[in-house]
């Protein structure tokens, strides 16, 4: 239990750079996602199980508070991916170069990609929201 | 400059928890932090425990968490920590046995683990003198021969606070530096050590050991570079 508590002072307390920011956010947005399958699989799973409850999941995630928690899935994956992808390219191909200056600059180019997918989509996303949610833009 | 120095303190034989002192120092900024520690020592506080021989960045002794950063004492100049403001810790995830003083020996069991050294029972060269190795031979672990042994890579990185039963980058580069070296014979041995779940696989590529290293290894390549031996 104690190192539990080191490790997560640690990924908290450690001034690391660029790096280990990488590395806690690929664990933070693939904790993330696993969750939200996990919750997936189960509505899901309720159209086999409970049907009478399917369509109060559902309801679920047009509720605003998910409509939001949607908007962060969207960039844990695309965060989680991309990053997955420069971690195995790196290892795989490029292993040269898996040096500081790279490594800092791969992690901001990362981040960089991810921001210019995420932003698009949470435009598409939050306009959907206040929409159907909040009844702008005449909806 | 005025330095306002803030120091972990823990005596496990009276303590029941960790506490922090604070020193006011008075430090030309090209002084190190070393500097600050041994001021304290001498003219404050005679039971401020910590570990240095070199003072010169050679033994290791004195890796420590200087501003939440692993670095050695001996090494960080004031200035360049762009702060009067310094906190030191002892280096995270080993045993405090006083102070910044940390137990050093699991880190050295698992270096041992990977055979730091030689193996060659082949006979000598026909002169019955050294065994040769060409200039690009030794460049292939130049790097790796760097390693201090001060423990700023390994307590620096998350899979070794997360457990420390995982190897560590200390440990990988030490193997590193023998499993290239085209005289010895014992790769295949040294592989299967690191080839575990808590070998090179526990690495998450964090970079917080390159960044650590006070001799500018570059240890996420080495280790890189021993998964690449594991894949041939
Ligand atoms: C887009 C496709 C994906 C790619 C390219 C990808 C890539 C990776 C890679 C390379 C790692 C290892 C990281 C390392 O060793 O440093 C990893 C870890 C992980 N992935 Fe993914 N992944 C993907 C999708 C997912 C999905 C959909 C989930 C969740 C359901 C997920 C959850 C995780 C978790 C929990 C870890 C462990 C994180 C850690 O050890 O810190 N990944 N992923
Ligand atoms: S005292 Fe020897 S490395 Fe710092």
């Amino acid at each position: 239990m104690s190192r539990l508590k080191t490790a997560l002072g640690g990924y908290a307390g450690y001034q690391g750079r660029e790096g280990h920011l990488a590395f806690l956010l690929h664990r933070v947005t693939g904790l993330g996602t696993v969750l939200f399958l996990t919750i997936h699989i189960v509505d899901t799973a309720l159209v086999y199980f409970r049907p009478e409850l399917y369509m109060d999941a559902v309801a679920l995630y047009r509720s605003t508070l998910f409509g939001i928690g949607e908007v962060f899935l969207v960039f844990c994956v695309f965060y989680h991916g991309i990053n997955g992808l420069r971690i195995a390219a790196f290892d795989l191909f490029l292993k040269k170069n898996w040096q500081i200056q790279t490594a800092r600059s791969s992690v901001r180019w990362t981040l960089g990609l991810t921001l210019l997918l995420w932003l698009p989509a949470t435009v598409i996303m939050v306009r959907n929201l206040l929409i159907h949610n909040f009844g702008l833009f005449g909806g | 400059m005025q330095v306002h120095l803030k120091v972990f303190r823990f005596n496990p034989e009276i303590d029941r928890k960790p506490r922090y002192d604070r020193f006011d120092v008075q430090a030309e900024p090209t002084e190190r932090v070393l500097d600050l520690l041994e001021m304290v020592k001498n003219y404050n506080d005679g039971t401020l425990a910590f570990r240095r021989s070199c003072a010169h960045g050679v033994c290791g002794s004195d890796a420590m968490r200087i501003n939440g950063r692993n670095a050695l004492a001996c090494k960080v100049l004031l200035k360049d920590l762009n702060t009067d403001q310094v906190t030191v810790e002892p280096l995270l995830g080993m045993r405090v046995i006083k102070d910044l003083i940390v137990d050093m020996e699991p880190f050295f069991a698992h270096y041992r683990s990977v055979m730091p050294y030689l193996v060659n029972d082949e006979p000598l060269p026909e002169d019955g003198k050294e065994r040769l190795q060409s200039p690009q031979e030794q460049e292939r672990f130049e790097d790796t021969t760097k390693c201090i042994l001060c423990a700023a890579c390994t307590t620096s990185c998350p899979s070794f606070w997360a457990s420390e039963n995982y190897v560590g980058p200390a440990a990988i580069v030490n193997a590193h530096r023998f499993i290239y070296d085209s005289r010895d014979r014992a790769g295949a041995k040294r592989l299967a050590v690191l080839n575990q779940r808590m070998g090179v696989w526990a690495c998450r590529t964090a970079f917080n050991c390159s960044e650590a290293c006070p001799r500018d290894i570059q240890i996420t390549r080495a280790i890189a570079e021993v998964k690449e031996a594991l894949n041939r």
